[in-house]
């Protein structure tokens, strides 16, 4: 039992020799081939690829959303069987609820707590996101980047491990992603939750992974994992940034002829 | 703004002022008899007659509370059926291809088996309203629940929501646009069956007080009757659109920028 716990407490997420097919037109496709991720409490995790490289669907499978045939996933130290409270996830379109008010799409996920509980916890991960004053309009009422705050702030409301990113800023204008991506570090850096995003532009992978998770197309492989300097990667104009921006563009030159369009993608 | 609504209500109010000044000049200056059409005076004292006896507000009656019956009948299966098909592909399998083709036999050409089924009285109306009004609800209601985003599932899923919950915090409304389409629609159907209802075979109520009158030649009550029968389908339309604007507030609620 010692021993179990302590093997708890080391990943947040385990996944070994993980492999994933869909069926197409009764023809199997490989989706994920041979993944090998283990996950530390507090790690900013980056995953980048192409689109349709798999990397959305493995996060799904970590939040148990989508199902695995065979290799280990665990999460909290369990095999994943499915949605947990203790897993949070934003999705790039945010997913609130159009006729739910803002408070009560944060607290979405808190409806079996006491209300006076929710409203407090509503209220402080609101805050925290910077949508104070916002608790009675409706998501409509709300900009993009806005909607995509009060998403995050849901994700986080059950105080979950770990919050699982799938290109949450992928749908803002330029300034506002960059925005975005300082407001999701200093919470990163406040409530020390683990966090995984999916991304597909280089500079977002680089700014915020602690790692840098980089994926290959079809079937989706982890080519390498790319350790960040923690200062250097926060520093947009370093050469060190720029280096691991040329060691990224480096896998996708070799995995792909029609480059360009990708990077223009990417950006 | 002000202008706008002024020019609304100008432009509508232009035919109704035209058709009642032609009658007017009709019946005054014309050789019409008034059996056929009767003057703006008689009608009006026809309706005034029918309010003093209270005729009018008994027909009324008789004939809401028939619609009332049907509707909530219809309203309730239909909005239930139409849900269970808008979520399960299965039970839409069972049901779509009865339903398509009910679907295409009008209310009118009930009328002679409901009659021989259930003869003239409360039990034909009813059984005819529902027969209108259950489709477009069902109908409505169904591709209200299919247009779920599956995003909206998703995210029901993720934070584990029963089936019961996932109904009525998903899928209830994000379809309530649509019910409210079926149930306007519904609501319009049950109220033209009960008077073509009444009209064919009945006792009571406002489709037989016209058919009625319209064997004794009393064409005024007849056009009595016909006005109140539309403006009766106005107000119940309104009616409903307030009392859903108010269930679904996130419809009105403005951007703000």
């Amino acid at each position: 039992m010692g021993i179990k716990k302590e093997a708890d407490n080391k990943y947040i997420i385990n996944i070994k020799n993980l492999n994933k097919q869909f069926i197409v037109d009764k023809q199997p496709i490989d989706i994920l081939k041979n993944i090998n991720l283990q996950i530390k409490k507090g790690e900013f995790i980056t995953i980048v690829g192409h689109s349709g490289c798999g990397k959305s669907t493995l996060l799904k499978i970590m939040c148990g959303l989508v199902d695995y045939e065979n290799g280990i996933v665990e999460r909290n130290g369990h095999a994943v069987v499915g949605p947990g409270p203790r897993c949070g996830m934003v999705f790039q379109d945010h997913r609130l609820l159009p006729w739910l008010k803002i408070k009560d799409n944060v607290g979405f996920g808190l409806r079996d707590l006491p209300k006076a509980e929710r409203e407090e916890k509503v209220e402080k991960h609101l805050e925290m996101v910077g949508l104070k004053g916002f608790e009675n309009s409706y998501p409509k009422q709300l900009s993009g980047g806005m909607a995509q705050r009060a998403a995050i702030a849901r994700g986080l409301a059950n105080n979950p491990t770990i919050l699982l990113l799938d290109e949450p800023f992928g749908a803002l204008d330029a300034l506002t992603r960059i925005q975005m991506q300082q407001e999701i570090l200093r919470i990163h850096q406040a409530e020390g939750t683990t966090m995984v995003m999916v991304t597909h532009d280089i500079d977002e992978a680089i700014y915020l992974g602690d790692r840098i998770v980089v994926m290959s197309a079809r079937p989706g492989e982890i080519k390498e994992i790319i350790k960040t300097d923690s200062i250097e990667s926060k520093k947009r104009g370093s050469t060190g940034f720029a280096a691991y921006k040329k060691r990224i563009y480096n896998y996708f030159f070799e995995d792909a002829k029609d480059l360009m369009d990708n990077m223009e993608y990417a950006n | 703004m002000k202008n706008n609504t002024m020019k609304k209500v100008i432009l509508g109010m232009l035919l109704p002022l035209a058709v009642i000044a032609a009658w007017f000049y009709v019946t005054t200056y014309g050789s019409i008899p008034s059996g056929i059409l009767p003057s703006i005076s008689k009608v009006s004292g026809a309706f005034k007659t029918m309010i003093s006896t209270g005729q009018l507000q008994e027909d009324l009656i008789v004939s809401i509370s028939r619609v009332l019956k049907g509707y909530a009948f219809s309203a309730f299966f239909g909005i239930l059926l139409g849900s269970l098909m808008g979520m399960s592909k299965n039970i839409k399998l069972l049901f779509q291809p009865v339903v398509t083709i009910i679907r295409q036999i009008p209310m009118i050409a009930w009328i002679p088996l409901i009659i021989l089924w259930c003869g003239i009285g409360e039990m034909s109306k009813v059984v005819i309203i529902v027969l209108a009004a259950f489709f477009p609800i069902l109908v409505n209601t169904e591709s209200g629940m299919e247009s779920t985003p599956q995003g909206y599932i998703e995210v029901a899923r993720l934070y584990k929501l029963n089936a019961w919950k996932t109904f009525t915090s998903v899928y209830l409304p994000n379809a309530l646009p649509n019910i409210l389409v079926g149930l306007k629609l519904g609501l319009g159907v049950s109220w033209m069956a009960v008077v073509a209802a009444e009209l064919i075979a009945a006792t009571t109520g406002i489709g037989y007080r016209m058919s009625n009158a319209r064997s004794m030649m009393q064409s005024d009550v007849v056009i009595v009757c016909m006005i109140v029968v539309g403006l009766m389908g106005v107000l119940m339309d309104k009616g409903i659109g307030i009392i859903f604007d108010m269930i679904t507030p996130w419809n009105r609620a403005e951007k703000s920028n």
